[in-house]
């Protein structure tokens, strides 16, 4: 009984100091954002579940700075930060939606609910768009490759607005 | 035996969330018309019968900044506390909901046992409905009017209008000065479809009131609206 226990007490032992080393040696583990289409609200989509020939006018939601430094090339902006001008967000997006009525909001968090505030708002305008939430937000995009950051900062950065 | 661990979860988690008890969840407040910034408090006591922590209070939007009892987080049995929020008014106009999650004790991410709502009534000052006039592609070039209305006070007049294509005309009528306005848009073109930013330019005192616009719009037809192909 002893020994046994003594064994898995080493094996133990063993298994934790080499997970150690890996740790320490290559960091923690990079966990992949992962979007399940079933657990999806109404106005959500996956980054899976567009065709790559879709032409998407992105959103971004976050603050100017993140969106200068990391946003989606082409993007266009639109933060309910006080500091910005309204008119301005809605003169850009109505400008484009003509040639991208699909709109797909995304924002720094995996759960941001501020994408769904500028979705709404931009549903208002009624400008003839469909306009969707992204799930898993800028992290899905970054980790795609599709941020002008490229997929680079997925193991050390989750901004949040 | 999974049952009775689940049920103690559930009742466990619901003496949590009720410790703390707010005066009230939503708190609604009137913006002035040149206010850049409102303050609403909600007050708290904690009713249960073990201390209380405030782990996180997100507001969801850059927009609100929220401060607890000066930093106060933890909650004794009989303890009270306030919760204040600043709404920044920028560019936000009429009833606006805010929300502030709040994270009590050991709440899961994005699983906040609790929420707060600031709603704010912002007053229209120069208003236009509707905000956007749809014209179908193909369809009748049929005059749609906006209407602006001034609020009660001191009249406001429209000065220019622009219009961002020339594929629309526009047509301001006024009908009581500084107060009725219409604004009669046009398309030109029906077989093409086209958007125009209309901008109205007043002599509003408030400078964040002075230009407003609305939107002329013939949009692509939706890809559920195309005829297939036989």
């Amino acid at each position: 009984m002893i020994k046994g226990i003594s064994e898995l007490v080493a094996i133990l032992a063993i298994s934790l100091g080499a997970a150690g080393t890996t740790y320490w040696l290559k960091g923690p583990p990079v966990r992949l954002f992962v979007c399940d289409p079933a657990s999806l609200k109404p106005d959500e989509i996956c980054l899976q579940q567009l065709s790559p020939a879709t032409k998407v006018l992105w959103v971004d939601a976050r603050h100017r700075k993140e969106w200068e430094e990391s946003g989606v090339p082409d993007s266009a902006l639109w933060n309910l930060d006080a500091s910005e001008n309204m008119q301005t967000f809605e003169a850009d997006i109505a400008a484009r939606i003509l040639e991208s009525p699909r709109v797909i909001v995304y924002c720094g968090d995996e759960n941001c609910g501020l994408s769904r505030q500028v979705a709404e708002r931009i549903r208002a305008l009624q400008l003839g768009a469909e306009v969707s939430v992204l799930r898993g937000g800028w992290r899905a995009l970054n980790e795609a490759g599709r941020t002008r950051s490229g997929g680079a900062m997925i193991k050390d950065s989750n901004p949040k607005s | 035996m999974k049952f009775a661990i689940g049920m103690w979860l559930v009742l466990a988690g619901l003496v949590q969330a009720a410790g703390l008890e707010f005066a009230e969840l939503i708190n609604e407040v009137n913006a002035a018309s040149d206010a850049t910034s409102v303050t609403a408090d909600f007050n708290f006591t904690n009713k249960g019968d073990k201390p209380v922590t405030i782990a996180k209070a997100d507001p969801t939007c850059s927009c609100i900044k929220v401060q607890i009892s000066e930093g106060k987080l933890t909650y004794a049995p009989g303890e009270s506390g306030v919760i204040r929020t600043s709404f920044e008014v920028g560019n936000f106009s009429g009833s606006v909901d805010k929300v502030v999650a709040l994270y009590i004790d050991n709440d899961k991410p994005d699983h906040p046992s609790m929420q707060i709502t600031v709603r704010v009534h912002i007053p229209v000052i120069v208003g236009m409905e509707p905000k956007t006039l749809k014209w179908e592609l193909g369809g009748k070039a049929e005059p749609k009017t906006v209407q602006i209305r001034m609020a009660e006070g001191k009249p406001i007049h429209v000065v220019d209008v622009k219009s961002s294509s020339e594929a629309f005309s526009c047509e301001l009528k006024t009908l009581e000065e500084g107060k009725k306005y219409d604004l009669v848009v046009t398309p030109k073109i029906m077989d093409v479809p086209s958007i125009s930013v209309i901008r109205i330019q007043t002599d509003c005192e408030i400078v964040r009131y002075r230009v407003q616009q609305a939107f002329a719009v013939i949009p692509r037809p939706t890809p559920s609206a195309t005829p297939s192909k036989p």
